[in-house]
């Protein structure tokens, strides 16, 4: 395995109660990346990002990040060493106002000294939340609530952001800032894992792709390698013409 | 972390407080001494219970078993050591019970805490309702048979006053200890754990321990109001202090005052003691049922409590700020 990925994952299985969620699914994440994981529904995508984050345990396998075993660590535990997640159906903390909660994150997240003010305002204006930053989470919509996600889960000084389906529901204008958004994190110097469906946003964006089916790592490589792979398009992608 | 009112007024508001407060004995006529004293009493408890059941959102309806645990650790320590002088039995009484709390409570906090919710709620009425059984019925806690506190207040002072003034400055302790909290970063990890747990859990806050933390912070504060509640009864059963009543009029404070808020349970016990000691309590047996027409109605028409019905009085920033 190639020592300087930030993200390995190695032989990583999970069993639910004999249903092969994911089974032996091995990759290595660069640093500074975008890399998306797509799949038909029910491929073990979601089931992947439980297992990273610690909110899984894994039936067998490994996971390191920067070089460490977190396989089965707390969730907390994982969120201090640097790995953060913005969940698709959108978690934020409803009688809070936006800047709340994104200063929620900035307080926890990784360890070590850090400024709460300065990360927390990093963190809105990365996600262009700034003018909304006094409004109380629940008033905020769909695509406003996925900024925040990221928002709050940037404020954490994460070195990695596992970003399931940012673009899910969203609209072509709301896709494109979120596509922007996840490209800003990318320049601040984090790694970004992404889950998603919108297949124009994820060849545009991504350095890399994996293709998962069944709980099976089927294809791993650039975009448009990827894309003319006849296995992922029977699988997943249908008739070459979606892509085109 | 919310800014409704700034810091400087509602500090000097506190202050004017206390000091109108703390002139109540050389004012007032002896019952009203008496139910100042269960204001402050009750403000001090609803206080401690907010930790953890506002502050983190852990309901417990069951604290009376901290109440009643000082209480009967602290009787037991003083009573061990007859010949020491009042002046350092108080000291005894709230090492003993507060030290008991702690213990108690760190032992109960790993199983318990992985309830939520009413599940919470019900398991700490179970555990109330074991330590009051275990008290009255194991002979060395004396629970049926009773404790005797020797007198503790000076004898230059009314030992009403004395009580008055403890309170006070308990209840002052208290709001100050839960005021630090708040603000703190701890603070802001009990309010994600009460927003939302497991995201908590995602962003790195360590849920587990916090909740222990908290947990038993409001159990031990409420063991050593117990041990001075116990102090100004004179003479304790079981019964006088593992109590239902307390377990429901804890959350009745904050429902009233306001859910999570800092001053909430201060605003609830004050105003629930004083209508039910003063105003209703000449109405008899009437007075429990008006006492809780009148909460069924202010939960209905001001879910929020008193805190949160001003609040909604007041424009919102966010309601002014710009859409987009």
């Amino acid at each position: 395995m190639n020592t300087a990925a930030i993200l390995q994952v190695e032989g990583l299985s999970k069993s639910f109660r004999g249903l092969k969620a994911i089974s032996g699914v091995s990759f290595a994440i660069a640093p500074g990346s975008i890399t998306s994981i797509i799949g038909p529904n029910g491929a073990g995508k979601s089931t992947l990002f439980n297992l990273i984050t610690g909110y899984l345990a894994p039936t067998a396998g490994a996971v390191r990040f920067k070089d460490r075993p977190i396989t089965g660590m707390a969730t907390n535990r994982i969120a201090e060493l640097g790995i953060a997640r913005a969940f698709q159906i959108a978690r934020p903390f409803r009688d809070l106002s936006v800047r709340e909660n994104v200063r929620i994150g900035a307080l926890f997240g990784k360890a070590g000294v850090r400024d709460v003010e300065a990360t927390t305002r990093r963190g809105m204006e990365l996600a262009s939340l700034m003018p909304l930053a006094d409004r109380p989470a629940s008033a905020l919509t769909v695509g406003q609530l996925r900024h925040l996600e990221v928002a709050r889960a940037i404020a954490t000084r994460a070195d990695l952001l596992l970003a399931d389906e940012p673009c899910a529901g969203l609209n072509p204008t709301e896709t494109a800032a979120m596509i922007d958004v996840l490209r800003q994190v990318r320049s601040s110097g984090v790694t970004v894992l992404l889950v998603e469906h919108d297949m124009p946003s994820v060849m545009e964006v991504s350095d890399r792709l994996l293709v998962l089916d069944a709980g099976t790592l089927i294809a791993d490589g650039p975009p448009h390698e990827v894309a003319k792979d006849p296995k992922v398009i029977a699988a997943y992608l249908g008739t070459p013409e979606v892509l085109s | 972390m919310k800014r409704s009112f700034s810091p400087a007024p509602i500090t000097l508001l506190v202050v004017a407080c206390v000091a109108l407060l703390a002139a109540g004995p050389l004012v007032l006529p002896p019952f009203y001494v008496r139910v100042g004293q269960l204001m402050l009493y009750s403000a001090g408890l609803g206080l401690a219970w907010g930790i953890l059941g506002g502050f983190a959102g852990y309901a417990s309806f069951g604290h009376a078993a901290f109440i009643g645990v000082g209480a009967f650790a602290a009787g037991l320590a003083e009573n061990s050591f007859p010949t020491l002088s009042p002046l350092w039995l108080l000291p005894l009484g709230l090492l003993a019970g507060g030290g008991t709390c702690a213990i108690l409570s760190a032992a109960v906090a790993y199983p318990i805490l992985r309830l939520r919710g009413t599940f919470f709620a019900i398991a700490m009425l179970g555990v109330s309702h074991v330590c009051a059984e275990l008290t009255n019925n194991v002979d060395f806690f004396q629970g049926s048979l009773g404790l005797n506190f020797p007198p503790i207040a000076p004898s230059a002072m009314e030992p009403a006053d004395f009580f008055y003034w403890l309170y006070l400055a308990a209840g002052l302790i208290v709001l100050l200890i839960a005021w630090q909290i708040r603000r703190s970063r701890f603070g802001a990890g009990l309010l994600s754990i009460r927003e939302d747990e497991d995201t908590a859990r995602m962003l790195g806050v360590p849920t587990e321990r916090y909740k222990r933390l908290a947990f038993v912070v409001s159990a031990v504060l409420t063991g050593l109001l117990g041990v001075l509640y116990a102090h100004s009864l004179g003479y304790i059963t079981t019964d006088s202090v593992y109590r239902d009543d307390t377990n429901l009029s804890l959350i009745v404070y904050s429902l009233l005052g306001g859910m999570g808020t800092l001053f909430g349970p201060v605003i609830g016990a004050f105003l629930l003691v004083f209508i039910t000691q003063v105003i209703l309590a000449r109405l008899l047996d009437f007075h429990l049922f008006a006492t809780g027409l009148l909460l069924v109605l202010l939960v209905l028409m001001a879910p929020g409590g008193v805190l949160g019905l001003v609040r909604s009085l007041r424009p919102r920033r966010a309601d002014i700020a710009p859409a987009e």
